[in-house]
C-alpha cells in the first residue's frame, strides 16, 4: 500500500510539472492538455470495480492540481476528482461493463 | 496489482473523517502558504529545465509549420532591413540628441525603478497567472508590477511566498487598468484614454473608447498614471481588432498582448514604482 502511494505521489507529481512547465507552451485552441485529469480518469475507468486505487489517485492528483492551480481554496480539484471518482465506480457497478482487450 | 479489500463502514467513516480534517488543516493560512512554497522550492530545477526545454521544443515546432512562410517572410525582412537603413541615417541626429536629453534626465529604467530580476519557472493551471523564483525573501511585495527589459507589462504580483511568487497576466479577467491609446506612427497629438480588461487565454479588450475617437489596427496602448495600479509609460500590446455594434457608444476593441508568454523567460519586479 505505502509503496502504491508513494509511486502515485512520485507519478502524479511529475505529470503536473510537465503540464505547468513543458505542456504550458502547447495551447491547442486556447486549452492546455491536463494530464493529472487524463490519468485520474484512465485509472478509475481500468481498474477492478472493487479496487481503491481509484480514488487514492483522485486525492493524490487533485492534491498536486490544487498546490499549482493557484486556487485560494486547496482541496477544490481533491473534492471534484473523489467525486468523479465514486461516479464512475457507480456508474461501472451499476450499469455499464467496459470490455478490455 | 492486487485490490485493496472493500474497508468496513467504521473505517470508512475514519477516511471520511481524515479528509475533512485534512482539507482543513491545507486551508489554514499559514499551512497553506507554507506547504506551497516547499512544494514549489523542491520543483524549481525540474519546472525550470521543463520551461525551459518546452519552449525550445514549441519554437521547433513552430518553425517546421511556418516552413512555407519562411522565405516569403525572409524576403520582406530583407526589403525591410534596406528601409531601416535609410531610416537609421535620418534618425542619427535624433538619436543622438535623445541620448544627452536621457542622461540629463535621468529616464533609464533601472533609475525609475527598484528592480528584482526573476525566472519564470511555470504557468498555473486555469488561470493567467505564472510562477517566478522570487519571493519574500528577495523583497518581492504584493501588487508589484513585472515588466520585461523591454518596458513592456506582463502583470502585476498577486501572491508572495517565501521563495516564489504568483504574477497575474494582464489577460487574467479580474485585471482592470487605465492605459493611453496611441496612435501607430507614434503621434503624439492625440492620446484616447481607455480601460483595458483582461479577457482570459491572453487576451485583451480594450473598452471606453467613445465611437468618436478614431482607432486603428496597429494604434499601441500604454499604461497610464490615472489608475494608480501600473506606473506610467509601459507598453501594453497593439489594437489587434476594432469592431462596432450599431446600439452601442463604445468600440469593441481586442488588444495583441505585447508580451508573448511562450517566450518569456525573465521578469522584472518594480518594487517602488513613482
Amino acid at each position: 500500500m505505502i509503496i502504491i502511494v508513494f509511486v502515485a505521489v512520485i507519478l502524479f507529481y511529475i505529470l503536473t510539472l510537465i503540464q505547468t512547465s513543458f505542456l504550458a507552451h502547447f495551447p491547442s485552441f486556447s486549452v492546455f492538455p491536463n494530464l493529472t485529469i487524463f490519468a485520474v480518469l484512465l485509472i478509475n475507468l481500468l481498474e477492478k470495480k472493487q479496487g481503491y486505487y481509484g480514488l487514492l489517485s483522485s486525492l493524490i492528483g487533485g492534491f498536486f492540481l490544487d498546490i499549482f492551480s493557484g486556487s485560494m481554496f486547496v482541496g477544490f480539484y481533491m473534492i471534484i476528482f473523489l467525486f468523479l471518482s465514486l461516479f464512475i465506480k457507480f456508474i461501472l457497478k451499476s450499469n455499464v461493463q467496459i470490455a478490455m482487450f | 496489482m492486487k485490490a485493496i479489500t472493500k474497508p468496513r463502514p467504521k473505517i470508512k467513516f475514519r477516511l471520511f473523517l481524515s479528509i475533512i480534517l485534512l482539507l482543513i488543516l491545507l486551508n489554514l493560512p499559514f499551512v497553506s502558504a507554507k506547504i506551497k512554497n516547499l512544494f514549489y522550492s523542491v520543483s524549481l530545477p525540474l519546472q525550470k529545465n521543463f520551461w525551459s526545454s518546452g519552449s525550445d521544443t514549441a519554437v521547433f515546432f513552430k518553425t517546421i509549420v511556418n516552413y512555407k512562410k519562411l522565405a516569403e517572410e525572409n524576403r520582406n525582412l530583407e526589403l525591410k532591413i534596406k528601409e531601416l537603413l535609410l531610416l537609421n541615417y535620418e534618425v542619427f541626429d535624433l538619436r543622438k540628441e535623445n541620448k544627452i536629453l536621457r542622461k540629463a534626465l535621468d529616464l533609464g529604467l533601472e533609475t525609475e525603478f527598484q528592480l528584482i530580476s526573476a525566472e519564470v519557472t511555470g504557468r498555473y493551471i486555469n488561470s493567467d497567472a505564472i510562477f517566478i523564483n522570487k519571493g519574500s525573501k528577495s523583497g518581492v511585495v504584493k501588487g508589484s508590477p513585472a515588466v520585461t527589459e523591454e518596458k513592456m507589462l506582463v502583470g502585476k504580483v498577486n501572491e508572495v511566498y517565501d521563495n516564489f511568487s504568483k504574477v497575474l497576466l494582464l489577460s487574467d479577467r479580474s485585471m482592470v487598468f487605465n492605459v493611453e491609446v496611441v496612435k501607430a506612427e507614434g503621434s503624439f497629438d492625440e492620446i484616447v484614454p481607455g480601460i483595458i480588461n483582461g479577457a482570459g487565454n491572453f487576451q485583451l479588450e480594450l473598452k471606453l473608447i467613445p465611437k468618436e475617437k478614431e482607432i486603428e489596427e496597429g494604434d499601441s496602448t500604454i499604461t497610464s498614471v490615472l489608475g494608480g495600479i501600473f506606473p506610467k509609460g509601459l507598453y501594453v500590446g497593439s489594437v489587434k481588432e476594432v469592431k462596432g455594434v450599431d446600439i452601442e457608444p463604445f468600440w469593441q476593441i481586442k488588444i495583441q498582448p505585447g508580451v508573448d508568454i511562450n517566450n518569456l523567460n525573465k521578469v522584472f519586479l518594480l518594487t517602488n514604482p513613482q
